[in-house]
């Protein structure tokens, strides 16, 4: 009977580690998506002033400057789940990239000093955000390696912890440059 | 920045003058040292065998002129090398520093001050000795640097009250300043937990170290092997450890192959190269034309003012133009 009890003990003692443990990375995940936020929210500010800078010249890409302002539009709605804004933020970084592409057509552009000064904002910008990215799927995996394995799986599963998305790399950023196109252009 | 084949060819064709004359005074002190070594060494004899007749070889005594000879025989070789390094200094690593950088300030006798070595927070113990040498100070591509030999220790007592000295640093400290703003704390260590007991309780044995902060997990597997990361920020941990700046840190890990003790603590990178000695000390008994001693002392401060270049510090961001 004693035996029993100390047994009973431990496996609660184990089972409420356990518990903890799993609520301190889902936490870790949430903490760190809120530093993800607020940089992306860094650069949802920025957009709306890059546009307005940028459309006047920029006749040909309109739709892309369409689209970055919508994609902000839509990330700044309250409600938005986590997952959307990451989806949304990888579109926002691949047309935020094509614009950047297009700019060196435009040499009065490159020679406005509004323009440039944005520029040099978003491109730090975008260095915070690779590290609040980088942080992020790294709590993000913490979490999901224990949600997956075993013995903690079995908790988890009991506590109903779902698995959550890493940030992807966009297509268009983990293609290699091709210069030679850029050349035959 | 100049080369290291650059620098050597100054080390033997600007600096050949003032090293042949260091070069007769040094074998001259060798040959003083031998001469009063071996009269030492005769007269120790005479003593110990005068005092094992009269009191037996393993006499207390004994002990205590042992060690009055190895005090004095100390003495005696601080007090007839001591010119030699002064003047070393003087003549050699002095022009051989301002070959490297005219603007920069080198004083044998001054170190990196006390406070910055405890605001790197790479070494928990608390420092009841602290000394140094060889400062040198200045700007290199606009990035302001300073560094110095380092050596600090701390003191403890055993059950009979006998207090005991030990080493907790020694080596290199190079403080700069970081081309990013930051205002967490992240230290990288060498990994030796992870190195003695594998990955898994190495790991372990990490994370339970709490004095340090959180352990931080980074995405290069190379840089995971050879260090560990502790930060109070994860986002802002990886915001200065970018891919590229864990290549370069490995690589330099690689070229000076001490324990390399890094910390980044109110914008400003802290370096801790353990080497174990005392650097820019010239060798007595080796030749300073000797192309391997040479190397050494070029390589060492090349190696450490070209950190500046090799961690890519005088890439500022704009915002901190």
């Amino acid at each position: 009977m004693q035996i029993f009890l100390i047994l009973l003990g431990i496996l609660t003692l184990i089972a409420i580690l356990m518990y903890n443990s799993l609520i301190g990375k889902k936490n870790q995940v949430d903490n760190i998506f809120a530093g993800v936020d607020a940089v992306l929210k860094k650069r949802f500010d920025l957009i709306p002033n890059l546009v307005a800078s940028v459309s006047q010249y920029m006749e040909h890409e309109k739709s892309t400057l369409e689209k970055v302002t919508e994609y902000r539009a839509q990330a700044m709605k309250p409600g938005i789940s986590d997952e959307a804004k990451i989806a949304l933020d990888a579109k926002l970084t691949s047309a935020l990239g094509a614009i950047n592409i297009a700019m060196e057509a435009y040499p009065d552009l490159k020679a406005n000093e509004n323009v440039m000064h944005l520029q040099r904002s978003l491109s730090e910008i975008e260095e915070q955000i690779s590290a609040a990215r980088r942080a992020y799927n790294q709590a993000v995996t913490d979490l999901n390696n224990a949600i997956e394995m075993f013995p903690t799986n079995l908790i988890a599963g009991w506590m109903n912890l779902q698995r959550r998305a890493v940030f992807e790399i966009t297509v268009t950023e983990r293609q290699n440059v091709d210069v030679g196109a850029l050349f035959n252009q | 920045m100049k080369s290291v084949s650059e620098l050597t060819d100054f080390y033997y064709k600007e600096l050949y003058p003032s090293l042949n004359e260091l070069e007769i005074n040094r074998k001259q002190i060798v040959s003083h040292l031998k001469w009063y070594g071996s009269m030492g060494v005769v007269v120790f004899i005479i003593v110990a065998l005068w005092m094992g007749k009269n009191f037996g070889l393993l006499h207390p005594l004994m002990i205590g002129v042992a060690i009055g000879f190895m005090a004095i025989a100390s003495i005696a070789y601080r007090s007839m090398t001591g010119g030699y390094a002064k003047d070393f200094k003087a003549k050699i690593i002095t022009p051989l520093i301002g070959a490297i950088d005219p603007h920069l300030l080198y004083n044998p006798d001054f170190m990196v001050s006390q406070h910055l070595f405890e605001r790197s927070d790479l070494f928990k113990h608390s420092i009841d000795r602290y000394s140094g040498n060889d400062y040198v100070k200045g700007t290199i591509d606009g990035v302001p640097l300073e560094f110095s030999d380092v050596l600090a220790e701390y003191q403890t007592r055993d059950s009979k009250g006998r207090t005991q000295w030990h080493t907790l640093f020694r080596g290199l400290f190079l403080v700069a300043e970081f081309n990013k703003h930051f205002k967490s704390k992240t230290l990288i260590l060498p990994d030796l937990a992870e190195k003695t007991f594998g990955n898994l309780i190495g790991g372990w044995l990490q994370s339970m170290n709490i004095s340090r902060g959180k352990v931080i997990q980074l995405d290069d597997p190379l840089f995971e092997k050879h260090f560990v990361v502790y930060g109070n920020d994860p986002i802002e941990a990886r915001y200065i450890l970018t891919h590229s700046m864990m290549k370069r840190i490995v690589e330099f890990q690689k070229k000076v192959s001490h324990p390399l003790f890094i910390s980044f603590v109110h914008n400003h990178i802290h370096v801790g190269i353990g080497t174990g000695k005392d650097l820019f000390e010239p060798a007595v008994f080796t030749s300073l034309l000797d192309y391997k001693q040479a190397m050494e002392y070029v390589n060492t401060l090349q190696n450490t003012i070209g950190l500046v270049e090799e961690l890519k510090l005088n890439e500022k961001l704009w915002s901190k133009e």
